[in-house]
């Protein structure tokens, strides 16, 4: 699970609890201008996800880096139903692969916030 | 540096607006438009950045100079029902659209329109009828 917050300029993402330590990551922060748009997508757990390095891949559970077509992603993913994609620009992590609590208004506060003007 | 681009975008565009029209904006999933465009999931990412990425380019794209036709019409009831009143950019396209240089919609040729829709078969209802 992830804790997703806005602020004016920002996108900050949280993996929580023992996520934390699978995701090697605990916390990351991206500028609003490098956010292009995010997508509810429960199928996207379905997809190969490429080469792991660092992280976890368990059944029902990817956390980490992993590594498609030159592509780097950020897999925190515990409940594919509530799986949002959030595709950057100029970032580390091309992509950003989450679980989050009540994924629709998540993804819309996202579009939203991202929108020039 | 992913794989070069070697589909024409207003084609996919195109194709993606065929299945936002006849099952609605969240009722499209990625594995919907994937299977219309036979694109990679990654691929449909990069290039368009998200669904609504995707949703903006085909309401413009269908909101060309010609006459609206019953498909473009479509497209714009998804828009005004769905997402414009969440989302200030795609209202801004709509009404944009409905407000354009001559007056090609109005509330009576939405409503007709929308009733019009309701009546129409789909394709997948005259199968349940005929196994029936």
């Amino acid at each position: 699970m992830n804790i997703i917050t806005l602020t004016d300029t920002m996108l900050v993402v949280e993996p929580q609890g023992l996520d934390k330590v699978w995701s090697f990551k605990r916390k990351l922060e991206i500028p609003l201008s490098h956010v292009r748009g995010a997508t509810f997508d429960p199928g996207a757990n379905q997809e190969p996800k490429g080469l792991r390095a660092p992280g976890l891949a368990l059944p029902g559970k990817w956390a980490g880096t992993f590594n498609k077509d030159g592509d780097k992603s950020f897999w925190n993913v515990s409940a594919p139903s509530e799986t949002v994609v959030i595709e950057l620009i100029d970032e580390h992590y091309a992509r950003l692969v989450l679980t989050v609590g009540q994924p629709r208004s998540v993804v819309d506060a996202i579009n939203v916030a991202v929108q020039p003007g | 540096m992913g794989r070069n681009r070697s589909f024409i975008e207003a084609e996919v565009v195109a194709q993606c607006a065929e299945i936002f029209r006849s099952t609605g904006y969240e009722g499209t999933s990625i594995d919907d438009l994937v299977q219309a465009t036979g694109l990679h999931r990654g691929s449909l990412y990069k290039a368009f950045g998200s669904k609504r990425g995707l949703f903006v380019l085909a309401l413009r794209q269908s909101a060309g100079p010609a006459m609206p036709t019953h498909d473009s019409t479509d497209l714009l009831l998804v828009a005004l029902m769905e997402l414009a009143p969440r989302d200030p950019e795609i209202r801004s396209i709509a009404f944009g659209i409905l407000s354009g240089v001559a007056p090609r919609h109005t509330p009576q040729s939405l409503g007709e329109r929308l009733l019009e829709r309701a009546r129409e078969p789909r394709a997948n209802e005259a199968t349940t009828k005929d196994s029936a």
